[in-house]
């Protein structure tokens, strides 16, 4: 099946493109990118099977890439499967997602990744690449065959969750790693400061009784693998960065020359602590609403849902096991640092760390909960409220879901330039939903997002030239889509 | 009071202002009498079924909670959980659906987490009470706290309140600062640092609060002492070098109990650690209310017992 996605706003980060245009997709791959000065006449002929989709008021980029996500298989199928996993990822808008080592069995050897990697092409709906373990199992006390796991396809090396007490192994870890050129992805935390935690350590944690984790254990963590990064050369990439002085330290770290990159999640980008209180969070009050399209003022509530255009934790009931996450959400003070790291490059990703969990995990005391936030069909949502409240730009937000992964990675970054492979993901930045996590294609249902109005939706993604995800009947109509975006203004003042 | 604006539950002062306050302790005076009958009973909540969970060892809250409802001529059914059955929430919330079909209309918890009230409100539909959940909020202390205050020192507004020990890991520590803020006394927190966690994290909430680490000068004009236990596994986890030095700085010796007024009232939530926190001289002192605490918790639960199902 061939297509032409026409009259949508192009972003290709890569290539430091924006603009109104259409492209042309051929078997599979990009075929023609026609920009505003070019465009396509109508009356050419199409290539024979070419469906036209109508992106009017629409953004096309090239499809996002996940290095962090938790699918289940082999093992956790009570939490996600391949299938469940990578259709989810479809309908967040990625096209490629790292699948994480922690399954029963762990992927920490080649008959494992062998395994992971034949479930992926049967069932999976986007790319699927390997992260293989660090250490055996998990458990932090032996190095695992990274090599033949290479060889096998393993893209990097992770202990998802973990992080590897044994300064020793650590080192040991990134400098076998340094041979083959791959990154070591950390998860710092000191796990003997705030050991039993069940959130951030601070105000919050004071007031609701629940052991807390401070800032300091992720921050010490982060300063030593920077430190064994620079000592052997490797390649070190910082997981789930949380805190304001974790960012300080990888932005020192990269000023100074030393081989680190780092991701985000989109909720510790968007929510804090608070959040554990629900219901006795202060009710928010109206944040100021500076205009994602210049010059035009923004409304601050969405008359057609009532309701208010930012997040509102109150909806929640108070210690809602749905906000327990490793790292913990953290503080305003954080978030504020994670924005400006992200902003200026010290964090090159944002990660979904998608983390789904069944109902049985979740439904109990909070302190008992097991942590994560099922969190791909909710990542552009969430990001995008930075976009809407001006803290970030859309052209830059996008780049760290494609470029960025990518750079991570080692790879050259994912493209919409001719001859590319058609990985593909068109949004509306302006389109408003309200998260039903009933409604998750995931098998995990755990967020603390639902019932909460986001502004930005996938309408269609297409990997390798398939369409793996469309909304509705999206793009079909030749009347284009009703809910028009004032998106193109942006892009006509950039250029 | 008309059913619209009563409440339902209660799992901590902090949803609870002055004014409420102060008709929950006018009932307790009300049950304080009953108590003081022959027949120390009255049909208030007859047919009334109260269930008390406590997933946490504790004998005399428990049978304080049961005193008070018999009182109030309700059937009490009481049991203790602790360990392998009810370690996950799964069986919290099926417990709690089981007694809603039981014909529960109030249920009593005690549980080793914080905020489990709050699940247990969340699946029943009937009225919660809290009577101590994790290092969280234990409201019915911190009431009858308040009702032993008023109660000698015929006002608790403007009172300075010094409340020494393990802060950190208290819920009778954090309702009592709800409750006492609320009524306009002055708190000072007093622990060593291990015990009591950043200033600024308590003072966030409480800005009020004064904060210190001298015990000696916090209790210079204290109208109130309270000490709280200290539990043996602190020392296990590092944070005390030990009891020794905990009692010497931290206790109420018998010289400091010579430093207070004769009108200081000694306090503690109980059980005590005679010859830790507290030293015997102090907890049997004239100025000592530690028995009374515990004679008014049960009118205190009583009056609560009444409000919420009465």
């Amino acid at each position: 099946m061939n297509y032409l996605i026409k009259n949508g706003s192009i972003i290709d980060p890569a290539r430091r493109m924006a603009t109104v245009g259409d492209i042309l997709i051929v078997d599979g791959k990009v075929e023609q990118v026609f920009d505003m000065t070019e465009m396509r006449a109508d009356q050419d002929p199409l290539p024979e099977g070419t469906e036209v989709i109508n992106a009017r008021g629409c953004v096309i980029a090239p499809g996002f890439t996940d290095l962090h996500a938790q699918l289940g298989e082999p093992g956790e199928e009570q939490r996600e499967t391949i299938a469940s996993g990578t259709l989810a990822a479809a309908y967040g808008g990625f096209t490629t997602v790292c699948a994480m080592p922690g399954t029963t069995p762990t992927l920490d050897r080649a008959a494992v990744a062998h395994q992971v990697r034949t479930i992926a092409q049967r069932d999976g709906h986007v790319h699927v690449e390997l992260i293989g373990a660090i250490t055996v199992g998990r458990e932090g006390k032996a190095l695992t065959e990274m090599i033949e796991l290479a060889e096998v396809g393993c893209i990097a090396f992770s202990d998802d969750g973990r992080a590897i007490a044994d300064t020793a192994l650590m080192r040991n870890a990134l400098a076998y790693a340094a041979a083959l050129n791959l990154p070591v992805m950390a998860h710092c935390e000191d796990a003997r400061l705030g050991a039993g935690w069940a959130m951030h350590e601070g105000a919050v944690s004071t007031r609701l009784g629940l052991p807390g984790t401070p800032a300091a254990a992720e921050e010490l963590m982060i300063a030593r693998d920077i430190a064994l990064a620079e000592d052997t050369g490797a390649h070190l990439h910082i997981c789930q960065v949380s805190t304001a002085g974790g960012v300080a330290c990888i932005r020192a770290a990269k000023e100074r020359g030393v081989r680190v990159t780092a991701d985000v999640t989109p909720h510790h980008l968007t929510l804090t602590d608070t959040w554990v209180l629900g219901s006795l969070a202060p009710r928010p009050v109206a944040p100021p609403s500076p205009p994602l399209i210049r010059g035009k003022a923004r409304r601050t509530r969405s008359p057609e849902l009532g309701l208010p255009d930012w997040l509102v934790p109150s909806i929640l009931p108070p210690y809602d096991s749905s906000t327990r996450v490793r790292p913990p959400l953290r503080t305003a003070h954080d978030v504020e640092a994670l924005i400006a790291g992200l902003h200026d490059g010290t964090i090159d990703a944002i990660a979904t760390g998608h983390s789904p969990q069944s109902r049985v995990a979740k439904e109990c005391e909070y302190g008992l909960a097991a942590p994560g936030i099922s969190s791909l069909e909710t990542t552009l949502g969430l990001v995008l409220t930075l976009v809407h409240r001006g803290e970030m730009d859309l052209v830059n937000t996008v780049a760290r879901l494609t470029e960025g992964p990518a750079h991570v990675l080692g790879r050259s970054p994912a493209s919409l330039n001719p001859g590319a492979r058609a990985d593909i993901v068109i949004f509306n930045p302006d389109q408003t939903w309200v998260v039903d996590s009933a409604r998750f294609v995931s098998r995990g249902k755990n967020t603390p997002l639902h019932g909460q109005q986001l502004k930005g939706q996938i309408m269609l993604t297409m990997t390798s030239g398939a369409i793996t995800f469309r909304r509705d009947s999206f793009g079909r109509s030749s009347r284009g889509n009703p809910q028009t975006s004032k998106l193109s203004g942006i892009l006509s003042d950039d250029e | 009071m008309t059913t619209d604006t009563r409440r339902r539950h209660m799992i901590d002062l902090d949803d609870v202002d002055a004014e409420e306050i102060e008709e929950i302790l006018t009932t307790t005076e009300s049950m304080k009498e009953v108590l003081s009958r022959e027949i120390k009973q009255v049909p208030a909540l007859r047919g009334r079924n109260v269930v008390n969970m406590f997933f946490e060892d504790s004998t005399r809250t428990r049978i304080s909670f049961e005193l008070a409802a018999r009182a109030l001529s309700a059937n009490v059914v009481s049991f203790s959980a602790r360990g392998s059955s009810v370690e996950k929430g799964e069986s919290l919330i099926d417990t709690v659906r089981t007694l809603q079909s039981l014909g529960a209309d109030v249920v009593v918890i005690r549980h080793s987490q914080s905020g489990a009230p709050y699940l247990v409100a969340h699946h029943f539909h009937g009225s919660v009470i809290n009577a101590g959940d994790g290092r969280h909020a234990h409201p019915t202390q911190a009431l009858l706290d308040l009702f032993t205050i008023r109660e000698r020192l015929g006002q608790i507004r403007d009172i300075k309140v010094v409340i020494v020990g393990d802060i950190v890991h208290s819920r009778v520590a954090r309702s009592d600062i709800w409750g006492l803020t609320r009524m306009g006394a002055h708190i000072t927190l007093c622990a060593p640092p291990t015990l009591l966690g950043q200033s600024t994290y308590w003072l966030h909430t409480w800005p009020k609060l004064t904060i210190s680490h001298d015990l000696d000068a916090s209790i210079k004009g204290a109208d109130v002492v309270m000490a709280l236990r200290l539990q043996k596994e602190r020392m296990q986890a590092g944070l005390l070098p030990s009891l020794r030095e905990y009692t010497r700085v931290y206790g109420i010796t018998p010289e400091r109990l010579a430093q207070l007024g004769a009108h200081t009232l000694i306090m503690h939530p109980g059980p005590m650690n005679e010859g830790v926190e507290i030293s015997p001289e102090a907890a049997t002192a004239p100025n000592s209310v530690i028995e009374a605490q515990v004679t008014n918790g049960v009118a205190v639960r009583m009056a609560l017992l009444y409000r919420l199902a009465g």
